[in-house]
C-alpha cells in the first residue's frame, strides 16, 4: 500500500504517488529556477506543464489509475534536464548577480565533532574543517583560550537549519535551482540511508 | 585535443531549430506536440523541454502568435501560427540558409 496525492496540473486531475509526486516537484522547481526572466518563465512553465499532463494522460488506464515514480522518471527523460533544454544560459547570469549574497558564519550541524563551529569555520573559508580542529587544538593546549573561543563561537554562531541557511553558509546563491538541486541531494541521501538499512 | 562530437551535433541542431520552427509552422498551424513529432522524426530535438524556451521566444519577438483550442482529450491547445513579421523572418533565413549550404557545400567538396 502507498499513499497518493492528488495534483492538479494543467487543469488535469492526476493522482500520483508520493515519491513521484516528490521527483517531479524538484524537477519543476528546477526548471524554474532555469529561466531567470519572470515573463518568460511563466510562459515557458505552463506550456511544460501542459505537456507533461498530457504525456501523464496517456500514462492513465483503467487497470493504472496512478501516477507512479517510473512514469515521472520517464517523462523527464522525455522532456530533459534543464541543463539540456538550455535557453537559459544569459538568464542565469542575471538570476546569480541578482540573488547573489555574501557569506555567513553558521554552525555546520551536517559536520560537527562538538557544536560544528569548525566545520562552518570550514565552510565559511574553504579549507578543510580537520584543519581548522588542528589550529583549534594547538591554540588551546599552546595558549590556553582555544576552548574559551570555541565555547564563545559556540554560544554566538547561529546554526545552519534551513535550505536557505545552508546554502549562505557555502556561499551559494540562493535560487529555486539551487535549492532545487540542494533538496535532490537530500533526497538521494536518505533514499540512500534508507535502502542501506532495508539491506 | 578530442572534440566533443556530441557537443557539436547539439550546437548545429540548435543554429537550426529557430529556422525549422518557423519553416515548419509557415505550411500551417501546429501545437506544439504536432512541432515536436515533426522534429523528433527528422531527429532535430532530442530532449522535447528545448522546443518551449524558443517557442515563448519567438513569440514574446512577435514572429508567432497563438491561439486556444479546445481538445477533445487532455487541456485546451495552444495552436501557433506566424505572422506576418514572422513570414518575413523566415524568408530573410531561407536564403541565408541556401547560401550558407552553398558556401559550405563548395568548401567541403573541394
Amino acid at each position: 500500500m502507498k499513499k497518493t496525492l492528488t495534483i492538479n496540473l494543467a487543469n488535469q486531475v492526476f493522482h500520483i504517488d508520493e515519491d513521484a509526486f516528490l521527483r517531479l516537484r524538484v524537477y519543476l522547481d528546477r526548471i524554474e529556477g532555469h529561466f531567470a526572466d519572470t515573463n518568460e518563465r511563466s510562459d515557458i512553465l505552463s506550456d511544460i506543464e501542459t505537456r507533461i499532463s498530457e504525456l501523464f494522460s496517456q500514462r492513465i488506464t483503467q487497470q493504472k489509475q496512478v501516477i507512479v515514480i517510473q512514469d515521472v522518471e520517464e517523462i523527464i527523460r522525455i522532456m530533459g534536464d534543464p541543463a539540456e533544454i538550455g535557453g537559459g544560459d544569459q538568464a542565469e547570469t542575471k538570476d546569480y548577480a541578482r540573488v547573489s549574497k555574501p557569506k555567513r558564519l553558521y554552525r555546520d550541524p551536517d559536520n560537527r565533532v562538538l557544536g560544528g563551529v569548525c566545520g562552518g569555520i570550514g565552510q565559511y573559508f574553504k579549507i578543510d574543517p580537520l584543519i581548522v580542529r588542528i589550529l583549534f587544538l594547538v591554540v588551546f593546549f599552546g595558549f590556553g583560550i582555544g576552548l574559551l573561543i570555541y565555547i564563545i563561537l559556540w554560544i554566538v554562531v547561529p546554526e545552519a537549519r534551513t535550505t536557505t541557511q545552508k546554502l549562505e553558509m557555502r556561499g551559494d546563491p540562493v535560487n529555486a535551482s539551487n535549492i532545487g538541486n540542494f533538496v535532490k541531494d537530500e533526497f538521494e541521501t536518505v533514499k540512500k540511508n534508507f535502502q542501506g538499512k532495508k539491506k | 585535443m578530442i572534440m566533443d562530437l556530441e557537443n557539436v551535433k547539439a550546437q548545429m541542431r540548435k543554429g537550426v531549430l529557430e529556422f525549422t520552427i518557423l519553416a515548419v509552422l509557415s505550411k500551417g498551424d501546429a501545437y506544439a506536440t504536432d512541432l515536436l513529432n515533426k522534429l523528433k522524426e527528422s531527429e532535430l530535438i532530442v530532449v522535447e523541454g528545448t522546443l518551449y524556451p524558443l517557442l515563448t521566444r519567438q513569440k514574446n519577438a512577435g514572429l508567432l502568435s497563438y491561439r486556444w483550442e479546445e481538445s477533445t482529450q487532455g487541456p485546451p491547445r495552444k495552436y501557433y501560427a506566424l505572422t506576418e513579421k514572422g513570414r518575413e523572418v523566415l524568408k530573410e533565413l531561407q536564403a541565408s540558409w541556401k547560401g550558407l549550404i552553398d558556401s559550405v557545400n563548395s568548401l567541403v567538396n573541394q
